[in-house]
């Protein structure tokens, strides 16, 4: 039977069966990139080395707050965490804390964060462009932040 | 993809920017061959895990946004077909697509601020589709799923996509992204049901074009 238009059912079951990350680390997707934590704590939450968080999403631990640009979160015990004579940072509870909506796969340890809330303000109520980076098939990493200075037009099409 | 190119090219203006995001989770594989054979000179991404049109809101391909040089959107979410397209043979032939978005977007990309095409504010942010708590997490489920596809474990993919789609009943993306994966494919009989389903409830398949002529 000739293959139906669009159909690429191979694709279900692609590739062997690999591991997403060496035991004990944890992985954190956010905005199309995929972080590996190798130095994370134990328990409810997800427990990272505060100087992880820029790499991760953008914000900064500092001083004053979780920073990023002109947004920054006061820390407290619940984003702070002590444990084994250590201090972490609950990535769970920042974003419980933003409203951002996440899955997190406990038995593989993987953890998906949508966008945050507040990242997004800008676009929908003031039709300001979105803060999104994106890489093209060159490998080229462009930010639409970046297009200041001309018109763009950007498309979504599908193979489907 | 070859008619976004002549557009692009007739266009010719430096300070022009065309964007192609394919929908792709099959990735170069799926994507990669379409956009070679338009010879494209245009900037091709293929957005595995749907990024463009989570942050713009999108349901459906092709949709587009227009952004000005502040970076302000001045038009979104239509159903961006560059051309009136037919398919199929004889009585079977439908048609879709509109010839009325390709001189708009020239009218723009020529007259800026006073192109009538331009949208204020306003209307470009109530145009922007709500996008519930619900539908975000659905993002992060596609997302978890891509990811455990690409390292073999098709179940786990398959639980996080149907999640997915169940949290985002809405996003045709989600729903023929998944058809590809099965035996009839994107437009068989499941797509068609999917289909008239919309249309029975109201609910937009593609924005109604609302280009002045």
């Amino acid at each position: 039977m000739a293959k139906a238009f669009m159909a690429y059912p191979e694709l279900r079951d692609p590739y062997v069966v690999k591991d997403i990350h060496p035991k004990g680390c944890a992985t954190v997707l956010y905005q199309g990139k995929a972080t590996v934590l190798s130095d994370i704590g134990s328990g409810d939450g997800l427990l990272i080395n505060p100087k992880d968080l820029q790499e991760i999403n953008g914000f900064e631990v500092k001083p004053e707050g979780a920073c990023f640009e002109d947004l920054c979160i006061p820390l407290n015990d619940r984003l702070l965490v002590d444990q084994s004579g250590r201090q972490w940072f609950d990535l769970a509870a920042f974003a419980d804390m933003l409203d951002q909506p996440y899955f997190a796969d406990q038995q593989a340890n993987v953890w998906s964060f949508a966008e945050i809330p507040a990242k997004r303000e800008n676009t929908l109520v003031n039709a300001m462009a979105p803060d999104l980076e994106l890489t093209d098939r060159s490998g080229n990493v462009l930010k639409l932040a970046d297009l200041k200075g001309k018109k763009a037009l950007i498309v979504t099409w599908s193979s489907w | 993809m070859p008619v976004w190119q002549r557009i692009y090219q007739e266009i010719n203006d430096p300070n022009f920017v065309l964007i192609c995001a394919a929908q792709d989770t099959g990735g170069e594989a799926a994507a990669g061959p379409i956009f070679d054979a338009a010879n494209p000179t245009y900037i091709q991404v293929i957005d595995e895990d749907h990024l463009v049109s989570s942050a713009f809101n999108f349901v459906n391909v092709p949709s587009a946004a227009w952004i000005d040089e502040e970076g302000r959107i001045v038009r979104i979410d239509e159903g961006t077909y560059s051309k009136v397209h037919e398919l199929g043979a004889g009585d079977q032939t439908i048609s879709f697509g509109t010839d009325v978005y390709e001189p708009a977007l020239k009218d723009w990309v020529a007259n800026g601020a006073q192109s009538k095409h331009v949208e204020s504010a306003a209307t470009v942010a109530a145009n922007i589709r709500n996008h519930s708590a619900d539908q975000q997490k659905a993002d992060a489920a596609f997302c978890l799923g891509n990811l455990f596809r690409r390292h073999g474990r098709g179940g786990n993919a398959d639980h996080y996509w149907e999640m997915a789609a169940q949290l985002n009943p809405d996003s045709v993306n989600f729903i023929r992204q998944n058809l590809t994966l099965s035996e009839e494919g994107s437009a068989g009989e499941q797509f068609r049901a999917m289909r008239d389903n919309f249309e029975r409830t109201g609910k937009d398949y593609y924005r109604p074009i609302n280009i002045e002529t």
